[in-house]
Order: C-alpha cells, then structure tokens, then sequence
C-alpha cells in the first residue's frame, strides 16, 4: 500500500478542486451582472414567444428596452392590452395599447380553383419554389402552396388545408407577422381582428388574363366599388383598396363580387326582421341590394331570409325604426 | 512535426468529426441550422483553446513532476467543466454580445468529447506548447467546417421529399456518410505521425 | 413524476434494452458506437468498459445522492464517473493491451459519455440503489446490443470475419467492402439501423 502515493493524489486532485471551487465562487460573486428587477418582472408579464413582432430581439430585448427606455410600453402586440397594463404598473407608468392583429390569406385559389401551369419536382418549400420561374402555379401572384409559413409560424397557429391552401387558426395567431415577412408571394397580411371582411386576391392582371389562372381571382370589374355604400373601396391598378376606417363590415361586396374574391370572417350573421312598426314607405326597399324585402306600398313589408345578407343598410333609412337585426350574437352594426 | 502540417492535419485530413468521430453528439444536436453552427463552432474554439493551455500547464507542471499521470482523466475534465462556468459568466459580464450569440451552447460544451479528445491528444502526440496551440486550432477549424458544412445541408434536407422511415436522424446519418467520403480524399495528403 | 403505475423493477431493466435503448432511441452516446465498432471485438469490447462505468456510476451516486447538494452534483459525478474510467483505463492496459492500443483515446472518453453523465443525472440521483443499478444495466445491455450489431456487420462486409475467424470465402476477403471499415461506412450503418427502427416505431404507432 503506498500510502505517499494515495497521500499524494488525494492532496492533489482536493486541493486542485478546492482551488477551482474557490476561484469560481469568487467569480460569481465579481462577475455578477445586475439586472434591474423590473426587468425581470416585464419578461415574466410578456407573452415569451420570442417571436420579433416587437422589433426587439425576443422578450429579453424588449424587457431591457422598456426599462432603457427605449422601447414604448404597449410595443407588444401579442400581450395585448393586458399585458401592456401590467408593463405599466411595473413600471409606474399609464399605457395605451396597440390593437391586436390576426393573420389572413389573402389568396382563394387553392389546388380547386387555381391550375398550376407545369409538374414541379423539387425541394417543397414555398421560397425555393418561387425561385423556378415564380413557381409552378398559373397564377404567379398567387399562393404556392407548400407551407412555409406552417414551419415558421412561433405558435403552430398555421397548418395547410386539403385545398393546398394555408388555414390559419384565429385563436392561436398572435400577430407577430412572421409569416407576412416570410411569405414570398405577399399573400398573408395582418388585418385588425375587429376587421370582418377583406379581399382575398393580390392579383396585378385584369379580366381574361385573371379568369384564365383562377376560377375566383379579382378581374378588377369594379363592381364592389360601386356597391359599397359608404364607399370605402376603391380601384388600385387592378385591385380594390379597402379603407378600414371608412369600411363598417357590411358585407354587400362579398355577395357582390362576381368571382367571390372577399372573404367575411364573421363567424355568423344576423338577418333583418321587419316588425309592425313598418308604415309601408318603402324606403328599406329602395336600399336593398338583394331585392329581399316586398311588399305593396302603404302595407306591412316582408322579409325573404333566403335572399337576406344581413348587410344592415335597412335599418339605416327605416324612419319609423321598424326593423332590426336578429341573430347571429355579438356581430353589432357599425355606424359611421 | 511541421507546424503547418500539424494544423491542416488536424483540419482536414483526421478532421475531429467526420473521420475521428469525436463530438458527435453537439455535431447533430446543433447542426440544424447554419447560425446555430456558427455560434457552436465559435464556443468550442474558445474552450478548447483555453482547456488545451490549462490542461498542457497542469499536465506537465503539475502531474508529471509529481507522478501523477493517473489522475489527468479526473484532472482534465474538472478543469474543462470549471473553464466553461467561468467562461460563460466572463462573457455574460464583459463580452455581452457574444454571450447573446453563443452564450447558450458553453453548458453543452463540458459533455463535449472533443474537447476532452484534444487534451489527451496534445499528450499522446507528446506536443509543445506551441504545437499543441495548432492542434487545438486546427481541431477546432476542422470541427467548425464540418458543422456549419453539414448544418446547410440539413437546412436542404428539411423540405426535401424524404420517406417517413428516413426523416430526422437517418437521412443526416447518411448526409454525414457522404460528407465523411468526400473529406477522405484528405488522406492522400499526410496524417499526423 | 406520477404518470401511471409505478413502473415494476423488472421493466427499469428491460427498458433500456429495446424501448429507451440508448444510442438508437435516446440518440446518445454516438461516438464510440460509431468509432470502435470496426470488429465485433473492439465493439463489445468497449460496451463492457462502458457498461463497467455506467453500472458502478450509477449505484454510487445513487448511495449518496441524499448527501450531495443540488448545486455542486455535476462535479461530484464527474469525479465519480471518472475515477472508475480511470480504473477501467489502467485495467483494460494490463490485463487487454491489444483491445486498449485499438480503443486509444475512447476509453478515457467515456468519462464525458452522454449516457453515463445523463443516466447519472437523470435516474441515479433520484432513484434507489437496486433501480439504479437495474437502469444501468438494461441500459448497457442495450447499449453493448448495438455495438455488437454495429461492429459484427461491419466486420462481416468489411473484412469477411467474425471475431477474427473468416465467415466468407477467400475470394471475397481478399477484395472486401472497404466502406464498411471506414468511417463513412459507419454513418451509412447507423443511419440504416436508425431508419429500420423508425420504420418498426411508425408500423406499431399506425396499428
């Protein structure tokens, strides 16, 4: 048994562990770095999906930019409003928040609708796709179909239809954009969720040109500008241009469009009820786009449900407040 | 040895990863992505440098003179674990940027067989101090090619059309086996004696 | 960690031979299945070091993982870990110097072995000693399975041997299927091995 040795080796290898024990425990008390406790306090209350909607690198970047100073207290447009409140109260301050947006397609022509125009074999990512001559569909605006935006969506919010088309879950989506930064074609945009109806075509082309790539891509008629009753729609080289402020979400372009080129999110809605205040004056009449109200002058009016799309405008010229909207829970009528 | 040679061996010719098979584990954890591989590849450059001075330092001050040669297993590993504590908490305080970029792969980096490898390598090979800087500069030069190479061949692979019993570990095996075949044309050049 | 009925002693052992089976389930532990598996021999030979480590690893640290407080058990199990790779080391010298001078550096290596240290983390500190030592045993068993697997087929198409003793005709020995023996040869195996497993894991999970 030589003990030197064991002697030796047990003073050795200690000591050399105790040095470096030593050595670290110093250094962790000098290196410390300070984080303000604020800090801490806003990451706990962000969201921690790290996904830039913010501009910052990840929820770490904006906590430390909101106590620089430098970022803006309601920058998170995921958290919302309640966690812009809660950012606030850490940091003694009032706050307004940004309102939250969702992401849609802004494209109808899936494998159904929109032929593709040659066989593409090859790497099945959208990005790389647009690169062979803008894609295998016939349609090079429009949506290519192979889900790069499922891979980079930060909360699995997107997953792709039977249509070849990207369905996107409201609930999950958090508005980050990413997918609209990634998407090559510019078919996914951020709309307010408040926003009911949207057109969902980036087509450039007109008339023939569009008809012969998609059974519903925009042929930029017109005809939704002229129907819109608070025209809020107008013609940009061969697209409407919707103005959300001006826009109350009727819904009249939607039934319109003759290539179905809108899309209405609204998960239902209300049908006009005539009730016997109405004096027969046939004010309601004259608005009706749809032709769903008859009746004969000076009677009690009827209603077709069939042909209602509960677009709300005759309620607006009802002078005697005879009819309202029924159905469809939570969808109110908004006024200008 | 000539020290050009030591280190294009060391970079090329018995390439740590794809001929020596050392730090297998980090090489398909980490090569999923192209800027995962950078920040990986500058960690280990840092350690290993670091550890292939201190263990050099304590090998031949320290165990030699005093018998110990037995103990470099233990030795070599406690300071390779201690270097990395403290590495990652000198950058997080000094070094801010690159701890953001490459801060979160030091912890891995213990469990790293490469960097271990390099220090019983520096012995064996029975390098100076000089020698031993090229070796772990080499090694580590070697281990960036072969992930940040292989990183973007995977970053291909993911929207490839592969069958499903294929997906994941199995076609990256065989991307490696490729890559693997090609950096054996290396060895006609010379090897480490 | 309670999902389910306790699992039974037995199945600490048996789960780690097929279901958890470390390098081609868990996906650790790569490096030497890939580097020492040149013949069957070197193979088993570096799964019984491996496992000698692992087994003894995992009931000590299990004997004193009440006493070891939870910030400083990572360096405690390196030492742990480490002072028996160095006697497996010094062993493997004296008593097998041809299967050392094969393994050269890897047998110092297992000290950073992922399934050691991760076993060690993972169940040793948490569990008893009986089922720690259960754990490490299933799971060497099924860690030496596929280095035995991985080292007889690629001495098999490599040298046309097993074990040393030729299995193949002379004709085909003396032309044999170099791929195999290098590297290349191993990542093309696993990667096989690896997709035969997931094509069994995919049948079972669509029945």
């Amino acid at each position: 048994m030589d003990w030197a040795l064991i002697i030796k080796s047990l003073v050795t290898l200690g000591g050399l562990g105790l040095i470096l024990g030593v050595i670290l425990l110093f250094s962790s008390i000098k290196l410390a770095v300070k984080i303000d406790e604020r800090e801490a306090k806003i990451r706990a209350a962000l969201p921690g999906a790290n996904c830039g909607a913010c501009g910052y690198p990840g929820c770490d970047g904006l906590a430390a930019a909101i106590v620089a100073g430098k970022a803006s207290l309601n920058a998170c447009p995921v958290g919302g409003p309640a966690v812009a409140k809660r950012i606030g109260e850490i940091m003694g301050q009032d706050v307004t928040a940004l309102e939250p947006k969702v992401a849609v397609l802004i494209c109808r022509g899936g494998k159904d609708e929109a032929p593709s125009r040659f066989q593409y074999r090859g790497a099945e990512n959208c990005r790389q796709a647009t690169l062979l001559l803008g894609g295998p569909k016939a349609c090079i605006y429009g949506c290519v179909g192979f889900g790069h935006c499922v891979t980079v969506c930060p909360v699995g919010a997107i997953k792709m239809g039977e249509n070849r088309l990207p369905e996107i879950d409201e609930k999950k989506c958090i508005g980050c954009g990413k997918c609209v930064a990634e998407c090559p074609k510019g078919t996914l945009t951020l709309i307010p969720r408040s926003k009911l109806v949207y057109l969902a075509c980036v087509s450039r082309d007109r008339g023939k040109a569009v008809k012969d790539v998609c059974a519903v891509g925009c042929i930029a008629c017109g005809l939704c500008v002229k129907v819109c009753p608070v025209g809020a729609l107008r013609m940009e080289r061969n697209l409407p241009v919707m103005d959300f402020e001006k826009c109350t979400d009727c819904g009249i372009c939607v039934h319109k469009c003759p290539t179905r080129s809108f899309i209405d999110r609204a998960p239902g809605r209300p049908k006009a009820s005539i009730n016997p205040r109405c004096n027969g004056c046939a004010e309601c009449v004259k608005v009706c786009q749809f032709k769903a109200i008859e009746g004969e002058p000076g009677k009690q009016h009827r209603l077709n449900p069939e042909k209602c799309i509960g677009c709300g405008q005759c309620v607006l010229v009802c002078p005697v407040k005879a009819i309202d909207l029924i159905g469809a829970l939570g969808h109110s009528l908004k006024t200008v | 040895m000539n020290s050009a040679k030591i280190f294009l061996a060391a970079f090329l010719v018995n390439n740590i990863i794809l001929m020596r098979f050392i730090g297998l584990c980090p090489f398909f954890g980490v090569s999923t992505a192209v800027s995962t591989s950078i920040g990986m590849s500058a960690a280990v450059l840092f350690v290993m440098l670091l550890a292939s001075w201190v263990s050099y330092v304590l090998y031949h001050a320290l165990l030699l003179p005093l018998g110990l040669v037995f103990l470099r297993t233990a030795v070599f590993i406690l300071v390779i674990a201690a270097l990395v504590q403290f590495v990652e908490m000198f950058l997080k305080k000094y070094v801010k940027n690159l701890y953001s970029a490459m801060g979160i792969y030091l912890p891995l980096i213990t469990t790293n067989c490469a960097i271990l490898a390099v220090t019983f390598f520096n012995i064996n090979y029975k390098f100076n101090l000089l020698q031993a800087t090229l070796f772990a500069l080499g090694t580590a030069a070697g281990f960036a090619l072969a992930i940040i190479l292989f990183a973007a061949i995977r970053e291909r692979l993911e929207d490839a059309p592969i069958s499903p019993a294929f997906k994941g570990y199995p076609i990256a095996f065989i991307g490696a086996a490729l890559v693997s075949l090609a950096f054996m044309g290396f060895t006609a050049l010379f090897g480490i004696s | 960690m309670n999902n389910g009925p306790k699992p039974s002693r037995l199945s600490y052992l048996t789960s780690g031979i097929v279901k958890e089976n470390p390098t081609l389930i868990l996906m650790i532990g790569l490096c030497p299945t890939l580097a020492t598996t040149v013949t069957a021999r070197d193979g088993l030979g570096m799964a019984l070091a491996a496992s000698f480590v692992l087994v003894c690893s995992n009931v000590v640290v299990s004997a004193i993982r009440k006493i070891v407080p939870d910030s400083v058990r990572i360096p405690i199990f390196i030492i742990i870990i480490s002072t028996f790779v160095t006697i497996i080391d010094y062993v493997m010298q004296a008593y097998q110097p041809d299967l050392y001078r094969v393994l050269g550096v890897f047998v110092p290596l297992i000290v950073v072995n992922c399934i050691i240290l991760g076993r060690a983390e993972a169940f040793a500190y948490h569990h008893g000693i009986i089922d720690s030592f259960l754990d490490g045993l299933g799971k060497s068993i099924g860690f030496a399975l596929v280095l035995f697997i991985m080292g007889t087929l690629r001495e098999f198409f490599g040298s046309g041997t097993f074990f040393g003793k030729a299995v193949l005709p002379a004709a085909y020995r003396a032309q044999p299927m170099l791929f195999a023996i290098f590297p290349p040869g191993a990542f093309f195996l696993i990667g096989l091995l690896k997709a035969l497993v997931n094509k069994t894991a995919l049948g079972k999970r669509s029945q």
